[in-house]
């Protein structure tokens, strides 16, 4: 089911499948199923995942809390503790200020079962997998350039859902890698995976950071990007992606051998880089900067082996022609 | 990157009062890169700071809260002359750090990412002059654009601030931020007048330092408490380094207390949620980030 006709059948988002619900004028939560195809290195869901999970999670929140006027995401921050190994995961959002111009919201996601139920650390205590925050600009509503059928009647519990995905969601996405060593991969643009104004949605767009920075990073400590589990996200969306394709661009910033002279890979920091996607349909302008960051698979936790095709797990990414 | 040499005196006009306390604190020298000639676009940014010894950290390097504080101090100054006649506030910081261990001086550069009508987005990279220019950080800050009202936003342009000279004998950072323990894995600010900003509210970068050592104490203290490798509940072998801070309302009155949760992590590392309130204006939340902490 979809609200207002957003998202629109055979969409992106109903192929994650989520169960959302609004808890309160001032919270929310969101599950989604951790599948092999949307596993990162570790066997958990993928921070771009998640973010795509809490930027769901807010939207929803948003839309409550801001109607009439509407809004959209501004930057986004995730960062894992501990894989996100489900069997669902679940984020549960706060509002933390609704001011005249933004709107901040706090998530902690947890691993859960289907119900809902909390699954415990290792050490059996109550612990989140990730923390993150969002900020979405208010988008004044006489001004608003969605489309008329934006769902403001929400109701409070959602479900948006699909036959979902039977292929790994970056070749789902048709993700396509240009320069590994550069981080440089290709995403098409198109109705899977436009938002409610017709840009690229800001979850993919983070999982196209994601993505680009495992790359990077795998290239830069031989790792490989099956080998690296991008752990933090700090993404500044600067413009919509409209045309496409959207292309990334990495500069590495350290291979793991910088902090406190505990990296490298065998001490199993990854490093960290920067991604750009730019907007090569658009004359090549900055849609969006990602700060990154990527643990070896094997020093986060790695869990479970993940998806049996495609990326992550080695078989050959397909490379543009 | 490198800077220009500096055209002559270029203070800013008017008193330089609170405008300068934190960089004069850190030593910040400041350098604006005006668009090449016949060219479109904004002032780009430098920045370079001395790594001063009551400034280091446990990691050998600056201290990220300093870091955080002269990044604040580039990207607003870089912010607030692309929207003059209006000014900035920060909004949000977020910081990837990659290296502790500084030799410095270290040098930081800013570009604006994006101009809106009602905020900002700078893009700021960091490198280690004494380390062959390695890079140690990048950061994005986003500033929300105000009407300045009566501050005074008029400067020489190019704006040129040169690096103040060491104090004689300066005091650490707790000491200059009134930072004290507080209960638990609280820590308290006391909200001294040198510690606020142009416009009269807490600096940022003195949440930043706020943010940096209430981390590195509360991973201590839930160490200390769980009988963990270093029971004494001291940070001497903890440095933060990843950190983002999200500036929700101004923070006024104080005192100010960094509240912190321990998330978690895997070894040697952990993230720890800092929520900052001003408890003098009715303990209202006045900034929510993280901070990664590492053991080193």
């Amino acid at each position: 089911m979809a609200a207002g006709g957003y998202p629109p059948p055979g969409h992106f988002l109903g192929d994650l499948g989520f169960r959302t619900e609004l808890l309160g004028d001032t919270s929310a939560m969101g599950r989604t199923r951790v599948t092999r195809f949307v596993a990162g290195a570790d066997g958990g869901a993928r921070a771009g995942v998640l973010a795509t999970l809490v930027d769901v999670v807010g939207g929803l929140l948003g839309v409550r809390v801001l109607q009439p006027d509407w809004m959209a995401t501004a930057d986004l921050t995730l960062q894992l503790v501990r894989p996100a190994i489900g069997p669902f995961v679940e984020a549960r959002a706060d509002l933390v200020r609704r001011g005249r111009t933004t709107m901040v919201i706090e998530a902690l996601i947890f691993n859960v079962e289907e119900d809902g139920t909390e699954v415990p650390d290792p050490e059996g205590a109550s612990a989140p997998v990730a923390w993150s925050t969002t900020t979405f600009a208010v988008l004044p509503g006489g001004n608003r350039t969605a489309s008329q059928d934006l769902p403001f009647g929400l109701p409070p519990r959602l479900d948006i859902g699909s036959a979902g995905l039977d292929q790994p969601v970056l070749d789902r996405l048709g993700i396509s890698r240009l320069d590994a060593a550069g981080g440089r991969i290709s995403l098409p643009v198109g109705p899977y995976v436009h938002n409610s104004i017709r840009g690229v949605q800001g979850g993919v767009m983070a999982l196209l950071g994601d993505a680009a920075a495992a790359e990077a990073l795998g290239a830069a400590t031989g790792l490989g990007a099956s080998g690296v589990v991008v752990t933090d996200l700090q993404v500044a969306y600067l413009t919509l992606g409209r045309a496409g394709p959207i292309v990334t661009r990495a500069t590495v910033l350290d291979g793991g051998g910088g902090l406190g002279g505990e990296g490298g890979p065998d001490g199993g920091a990854a490093g960290s880089a920067v991604v750009e996607l730019v907007d090569t349909g658009a004359g090549d302008r900055l849609t969006t900067v990602i700060n990154a960051r990527g643990m070896a698979a094997h020093a986060f936790g790695a869990s479970r082996p993940s998806a049996p095709a495609g990326w992550p797990d080695g078989a050959p990414l397909p490379v543009a022609p | 990157m490198t800077p220009p040499t500096p055209t002559g005196p270029a203070e800013p006009v008017g008193p330089a009062d609170a405008r300068h306390y934190m960089s004069d604190y850190f030593r910040l020298e400041r350098w604006e890169i005006p668009p090449a000639d016949g060219a479109e676009g904004f002032s780009e940014f430098g920045g370079r700071m001395p790594v001063d010894g009551h400034h280091r950290g446990a990691g050998g390097g600056l201290r990220t809260g300093a870091l955080l504080t002269n990044l604040d101090s580039v990207g607003g100054f870089l912010s607030g002359l692309s929207v003059l006649p209006r000014w900035i506030v920060t909004t949000s910081l977020m910081a990837t750090v990659t290296r502790l261990d500084h030799l410095g001086p270290l040098r930081v550069h800013g570009r604006v990412l994006r101009r809106g009508r009602n905020s900002v987005v700078a893009g700021l990279e960091v490198v280690d002059e004494g380390r062959g220019d390695a890079l140690v950080a990048a950061s994005t800050g986003t500033f929300a654009v105000l009407d300045p009202g009566e501050m005074n936003v008029a400067f020489d342009r190019p704006a040129v601030v040169p690096m103040p000279r060491p104090a004689p004998d300066p005091p650490p950072p707790e000491e200059f931020f009134r930072i004290q323990p507080g209960v638990g894995t609280t820590t308290r600010l006391e909200l001294a007048e040198h510690l606020r900003n142009p416009w009269g509210i807490l600096h940022g970068g003195a949440v930043a330092v706020l943010a940096d050592v209430a981390a590195c104490r509360a991973l201590a203290q839930a160490r200390g408490r769980d009988g963990g490798p270093d029971p004494s509940g001291t940070v001497a072998h903890l440095a933060a380094a990843d950190t983002v801070l999200h500036y929700l309302r101004p923070a006024r009155s104080g005192p100010v207390e960094a509240r912190c949760r321990v998330l978690g992590g895997p070894t040697g590392r952990a993230l720890v949620r800092v929520a900052v309130h001003d408890v003098g204006a009715d303990d209202r939340l006045v900034a929510l980030g993280s901070v990664v902490v590492l053991a080193v």
